[in-house]
């Protein structure tokens, strides 16, 4: 039985002639990070606007905790957080008073509240700003209180649209723990960014998206593997590497061999047991290897690849 | 422990009970500049209107207590229908533009709370500020001059009717999505406000005071309002209040719900419950002499007729595609609730439910005038109503259904007014060019309901029905157009909002 938490069918939101979001399919499963990119426009905000019930998509459904976000909206809201790119704060409001409240708007009474908002508080280390006024917050103080009240109610799935936006170093750093603290605790997690770097440690897959279609889902790995069948090898060797390129050559599934800044480099088809029998033959051939580097692309590379900047 | 704590904490506990809403507006609009710098002018203005109460009364020329409770009524007047209502359109417009509504809306509040939480806000604004000049309203009661009675229902009406104007503030305020409009809109509110206090609130208390002896030593009184018509009318006005103040309310709620959601039958209630009203309070006169039961009918007809003009302009536009979720539960609902189906949306109920109004209106009409004289009047209405707001919906459903949006629907229903307005003088005169400007009311003019209705004493006896009996029929001949469409469209609904079926939302692009 699939253990997903967040499950889309063929979601599709128009507005007028542009397709916001055109037939988006895939699905997250229970204390997974997923990590949703896609350039400016491409039907991320979309795609998790309906995914939080504030948009009705005009064909397919989504499900959450296995409720429908078209057909039980008020389920769904109870057990998503859901925090917008971006969203204003209360005047003449404190940061207890503001999480106070959002933990009554989720029927959360007496005791129990004060709990929720204790809790939130101390998860979110922001105790010392507890009777701080929200919108004399630093944008990344806010932006903490923000995810606050996400938690509040202490959702089983997260959505996150840019929520390391206005995060100085430190705070991003922090932030990743967080998430990473929050996978640990069972919560489904979708979140996009620009930050793709940081995407890279957080997530345990992503979903590229372009012009409202997901174009690649599964880990970077496996994208990888699916985008590039070829890995990229470099070898240093001590001593003179002549005849080096020649006995790399002749090796099977090795193309582009070339000499760059002193290391062998050249790519390779062949999965990890090829990987290691190249290195034997090069060992056995005397060619004495000082270092021997896989170079992976990174998830910025991926996007490139994936992408083509369209925007609608 | 002292007493704070524990007030504290016992006001903590009590607040659990409370709207969300309120205990956040409160604590706002506590910690705010606006609301203290206004309880601080008005505790100013009754000191100074006190003292200068409290120099006549020791100069002893009178009894100052009826111009004293005059001049603190004007200043309540003012805050009350002006800036605290001021205050709640601005509450909602921030919300909407600071997007923070959008946070509300994800949590599991409803909109009707929310919205409710907004007014109810408000009415502890009120409250608090007619708490700070209770003191030198009690004052003036002591100066003599005034009654008991007078004060405290005077009090109870402008508190009320403030609460009306900060609903229509509310519903003004979730009209408007961007900041340059909700600028404009806030200046015209600002204004609007201003004259209400001239037209509406304080014309009803000083009506009151009147009605009880006037309210200066000058001896202004209006004795034709003595007797229990005074209480009548107040009660009539109170009514109105509550009933149209839940519509705002409704409205509101409307207009700041997800499409998705079954925005339209609370409204139709609402309205229905506002008809009704309006229905019953004119057949309340069932005993009186033929001469009033005269003016009631026809004031039932004239109020009735607008309240339905109105509701059919949006019921019988509306869109004949119903959300699926609304449709999934209609299809469970019960025998029972099934027969109340004209108060759901789409599938052309929208029509059914304005002409169920017209028949209540024409019984109505008919039960105060038993001999039949001036139905004529009430059936040209209804016929003019259903021509107005049918035709252009049922050529556009025929000729062009894939245009035939509700904006765009409301927008042919508007222009076709105007257009017979101006049409007959405009055609007269280019095709038989007559030496003078006729203004008379002609032949030609009876396809424009407002003069026909105006000049129907003259319609009668000249017997010039025709025209308006043709435009009656073919407007019942639309509505059957539209009736007909939802129903087909209707049966396709049913196939298509099956949970298996893909979704299918008439929704806009927007959510608010």
């Amino acid at each position: 039985m699939s253990d997903a938490m967040l499950q889309l069918d063929g979601l599709v939101r128009h507005f007028d002639n542009v397709h916001a979001v055109d037939d988006i399919s895939f699905s997250v499963e229970r204390g997974k990070v997923l990590g949703f990119i896609g350039p400016n426009g491409a039907g991320k905000t979309t795609t998790m606007r309906m995914l939080a019930t504030l948009e009705t998509p005009q064909r397919g459904d989504a499900r959450i905790g296995g409720y429908s976000v078209l057909d039980e909206p008020a389920k769904v809201r109870r057990i998503t957080g859901f925090m917008p790119d971006s969203a204003g704060v209360y005047a003449h409001t404190t940061v207890t008073e503001y999480l106070d409240f959002f933990a009554r708007a989720y029927h959360l009474r007496g005791a129990a509240r004060r709990e929720a908002v204790d809790s939130i508080i101390e998860f979110m280390g922001i105790g010392e700003l507890r009777d701080r006024n929200v919108e004399r917050l630093s944008k990344g103080l806010q932006q903490r209180v923000a995810l606050g009240r996400a938690l509040v109610h202490d959702p089983q799935v997260l959505i996150l649209d840019e929520p390391a936006a206005n995060l100085d170093p430190r705070a991003r750093i922090e932030f990743r723990a967080l998430i990473r603290e929050l996978a640990a605790d069972g919560k489904t997690i979708l979140l996009s960014s620009h930050i793709l770097t940081e995407l890279a440690e957080m997530c345990d897959a992503i979903a590229v998206i372009e012009k409202g279609r997901i174009l690649a889902t599964g880990t970077v790995q496996e994208i990888l593997v699916r985008m590039r069948p070829r890995r990229t090898l470099s070898a240093r060797f001590a001593g003179p590497s002549d005849g080096v390129e020649r006995f790399l050559l002749e090796q099977p599934g090795v193309v582009n061999v070339h000499e760059a800044g002193g290391r062998m480099r050249f790519e390779f088809e062949g999965d990890d047991e090829a990987q290691a029998a190249l290195v034997g033959r090069l060992i056995a051939g005397g060619f004495r290897i000082l270092e021997f580097t896989a170079h992976g692309a990174d998830l910025e590379d991926l996007f490139i690849a994936i992408t083509k900047g369209r925007v609608q | 422990m002292s007493w704070h704590p524990r007030v504290f904490a016992w006001l903590e506990r009590a607040s659990d009970w409370l709207n969300p809403i309120v205990v956040k507006e409160v604590r706002q609009f506590t910690g705010g500049r606006e609301f203290h710098s206004s309880f601080g002018v008005s505790l100013m203005l009754g000191l100074c209107v006190a003292f200068f109460g409290a120099a006549e009364a020791i100069s002893a020329t009178g009894t100052p207590g009826r111009w004293t409770f005059g001049a603190l009524i004007g200043c309540l007047a003012f805050f009350g229908l002006v800036v605290v209502p001021l205050g709640a359109f601005n509450a909602l417009r921030t919300e909407r533009l600071e997007q923070t509504l959008e946070l509300i809306t994800l949590t599991t509040l409803s909109t009707r709370r929310v919205v409710i939480g907004k007014l109810l806000a408000q009415g502890v604004k009120l409250a608090t500020l007619f708490a700070g000049l209770a003191p030198f309203i009690a004052m003036s009661f002591l100066l003599g001059g005034i009654d008991f009675v007078t004060i405290l229902v005077s009090m109870l009406v402008l508190f009320s009717w403030a609460l009306w104007v900060c609903a229509v503030s509310l519903f003004l305020s979730s009209l408007i999505k961007t900041r340059a409009i909700s600028g404009l809109m806030f200046g015209a509110v600002g204004l609007m406000f201003f004259l209400v206090v001239v037209i509406l609130g304080v014309p009803q208390v000083l009506f009151f005071v009147l009605s009880r002896g006037g309210v200066g030593s000058t001896g202004v009184s209006v004795g034709f309002v003595g007797g229990s018509l005074p209480w009548w009318v107040l009660a009539m006005a109170t009514t109105f209040c509550l009933v149209s103040m839940m519509n705002l309310v409704l409205l509101a709620e409307n207009r700041l719900s997800v499409p998705s959601e079954n925005r339209v039958t609370p409204l139709r209630v609402g309205f229905a419950a506002q008809f009704l009203l309006l229905v019953a309070w004119v057949l309340s006169f069932i005993g009186e002499p033929v001469p009033t039961r005269t003016g009631a009918a026809e004031a039932l007809a004239v109020l009735g007729g607008l309240h339905l003009a109105l509701v059919a302009m949006f019921t019988v536009t509306e869109d004949l595609v119903l959300p699926r979720r609304v449709a999934m539960r209609m299809q469970e609902w019960s025998p029972v609730r099934q027969m109340l189906a004209i108060l759901s949306p789409g599938g052309g109920r929208g029509a059914l439910y304005v002409i169920a109004q017209m028949v209540i209106l024409l019984a109505a009409v008919r039960i105060l005038r038993p001999s039949g004289a001036g139905m004529g009047f009430s059936f040209a209405v209804c016929g003019y109503i259903c021509f107005f707001s049918g035709v252009p919906v049922a050529a556009f459903r025929l000729l062009r259904p894939a245009a035939a949006a509700a904006f765009q629907l409301r927008v042919a229903v508007l222009v076709s007014l105007p257009l017979v307005m101006a049409l007959p003088d405009i055609l007269y005169y280019m095709l038989w060019r007559p030496y003078s400007f006729d203004i008379n009311f002609a032949t030609r003019h009876l396809i424009n309901p407002f003069r026909t209705l105006a000049n129907w004493p003259l319609v009668e006896s000249k017997n010039l029905f025709a025209i308006p009996v043709v435009m009656g029929l073919i407007g019942v001949a639309a509505y059957s157009i539209v009736i007909g469409a939802g129903l087909k469209m209707t049966v396709e609904s049913a196939i298509e909002s099956s949970p298996s079926a893909p979704a299918r939302e008439p929704g806009r692009a927007d959510v608010y």
